[in-house]
């Protein structure tokens, strides 16, 4: 099974079977060919690139021995700021912004000599469950370029599953790591609210975002989360609390008991339904114990994520003005005209649908009806989950209701797409860690993936219940394009 | 029921202009996303109070002089910039 590639990228430098310029070429060589069909990449970053690569090697060539993450080829969601590279969360409105600071995991991988390929495509400020709402259109899914690698970062899961790119850090504020990885069979890990610093992540929903690694199998996700896992004072929810989670892997998952809702199956397809009950198998056949519970309040996971994370990106897009930074409109009355007419010019419909209904449920008369009730729901969806981890040790879940659908695919109203996430955003709303892991293929073949849920800070314990599941389910299938180690 | 005076009182509010062929479509869209999220209302109401995520409080820290970024950087990524200011047009 070709899966992993951090520790063979390793391998095969230190051993001097290829120079890290050489692989940098195979990989920059393979996003030319087969990126105009996948639209993962909106921007390379060749010379960074070639320019870290040599560093790599100078390093080898001295006897030195290499970090984990050294002169491994990857890529960043566009959200993800990059001193002096193009940072536009794929909108208009921030289009031609340099930032002039590196967000912290950047920062951090910057220094370990990760080789930075370029910026992936994305749904526009990360509101979208399929990648279509980009200025720059829609990435595509590698194992059927007809239909859509899912969203948010959708360019990130096409390009790690397309193999042009050994691994992605993208953000998810309500699946926007675990669906797209779900949709392309790879693995994706959203950590605790809190392990990893998001400084230099462009907000959309401040209580909800959350930075994590999109990769092959779950060994790679282990790496990155202990590389990035780490305090930051620039970012004041950062919690120092990350438990490196890489030296407990492989522990024994005999005799762990493992939750299942019953809710989380209520909407959710009859194939993927059966892949999920085929998952479990695998875990009792490890000597894991299915415990079942219910948590009725997960029905309302969907209404309060959408008006809490809408609330939300309605103040934080508020920065977006056409003076300081983006897109500024060209002709105008005045400044207030100014103003307006740049951010209507600048969104996408998705996002001024967005900020509309944020603005809508903080505005005076509705505040209590729904900001405030949302809130109140947030408390007791927390709840709901501090119970069901009283009876178990982790929880188990379809990541996504469906699998890919076409690219080509017209909903008939918003709410439609908004379905999309329904087993996903429980989480974000607990703060909770979460991850992804192929476990099947639906009717259509499309891959399908299962999500371990843990208690917060408990990613030790879920990634090592993964990478066994991993192990036992051998459910990953490779996509035969782009770079092979 | 939201109306065409309600979207156009709230993309006031937000900034945003809505053109007059925008109007119907987006009333439409979201008299679809408010309904949905009304379904919060036929929650139970829970007497806890929700605060935040983490159970975190306020950290304050010293307030000490550090270095920052300079003007030039900072106007780097103005539309319009002159003298070392970000431009705007006069308030009438």
């Amino acid at each position: 099974m070709d899966y992993g590639k951090i520790k063979k990228i390793n391998r095969l430098l230190e051993s001097k079977e290829i120079s890290c310029a050489e692989l940098t070429q195979k990989y920059l060589g393979a996003i030319d060919k087969e990126n105009p069909s996948l639209n993962a990449y909106i921007k390379t970053t060749p010379e960074t690139a070639m320019e870290t690569a040599r560093r790599v090697d100078k390093k080898i060539a001295s006897g030195e021995k290499l970090m984990p993450l050294e002169g491994v080829p990857m890529t960043l969601k566009d959200n993800i700021s990059t001193t002096g590279i193009e940072t536009t969360c794929c909108s208009k409105i921030l289009s031609g912004y340099r930032p002039i600071y590196d967000a912290t995991v950047w920062d951090i991988l910057k220094k370990r000599n990760a080789v930075l390929l370029g910026k992936c495509n994305m749904d526009e400020f990360a509101m979208g469950s399929t990648c279509r709402t980009s200025c720059y259109g829609g990435a595509r899914n590698p194992h059927d370029t007809s239909r859509v690698p899912g969203g948010s970062s959708g360019g990130a899961a096409a390009a790690v599953s397309g193999n042009i790119a050994a691994y992605a850090l993208g953000s998810d504020t309500g699946g926007s790591i675990r669906q797209p990885a779900s949709f392309c069979g790879i693995v994706g890990f959203k950590p605790t609210y809190g392990a990893v610093s998001r400084y230099g992540l462009i907000a959309f929903a401040s209580s909800l975002d959350q930075i994590g690694p999109l990769t092959t199998s779950v060994e790679d996700a282990a790496i990155i989360y202990d590389a990035i896992a780490q305090y930051d004072k620039m970012d004041s929810t950062s919690s120092g609390m990350a438990k490196p989670a890489y030296a407990s892997l492989n522990n024994d998952i005999k005799g762990k008991k493992i939750g299942v809702a019953k809710e989380y199956l209520d909407g959710v397809r009859e194939d993927i339904k059966a892949e999920f009950e085929k998952s479990l198998k695998v875990f009792e056949s490890m000597g894991a114990e299915i415990v079942h519970l219910s948590m009725p309040s997960i029905k309302y996971s969907l209404p309060v994520y959408y008006i809490l994370a809408c609330a939300e990106a309605s103040s934080n897009l508020g920065r977006y003005d056409g003076i300081r930074y983006g897109y500024k409109t060209l002709t105008y009355a005045d400044r207030n005209d100014m103003i307006c007419k740049t951010r209507s010019e600048g969104f996408g419909t998705e996002v001024k649908r967005r900020v509309l209904l944020g603005t809508y449920v903080l505005s005076a008369g509705y505040y209590d009806a729904f900001y405030k009730k949302a809130q109140n729901l947030r408390g007791t969806i927390v709840r709901a989950f501090e119970s069901s981890f009283a009876q178990c040790d982790f929880m188990a879940a379809p990541t996504v209701p469906m699998t890919a659908f076409p690219m080509d695919y017209t909903p008939d109203n918003p709410v439609e797409t908004y379905l999309t996430d329904l087993c996903t955003v429980p989480v974000n709303i607990a703060g909770l860690p979460a991850v992804s892991v192929p476990c099947g293929l639906g009717s259509d073949n499309m891959p399908v993936g299962v999500q371990v849920i843990g208690r917060k800070f408990s990613e030790p314990l879920i990634l090592n219940a993964a990478y066994k599941f991993e192990q036992a389910a051998c459910a990953f299938k490779p996509v035969e394009t782009g770079v092979k180690l | 029921m939201v109306t065409h005076e309600d979207i156009l009182k709230i993309a006031r509010l937000a900034k945003i202009s809505v053109k007059p062929g925008e109007l119907d479509g987006l009333t439409k869209d979201m008299n679809e996303i408010i309904g949905f999220a009304d379904t919060v209302n036929s929650a139970p109401v829970d007497s806890t109070d929700f605060d935040n995520i983490n159970g975190l409080t306020n950290v304050f820290r010293e307030d000490e002089a550090v270095p920052s970024y300079s003007r030039e950087d900072i106007l780097s990524n103005a539309p319009c910039a002159e003298d070392g200011y970000f431009l705007v047009k006069r308030h009438s």
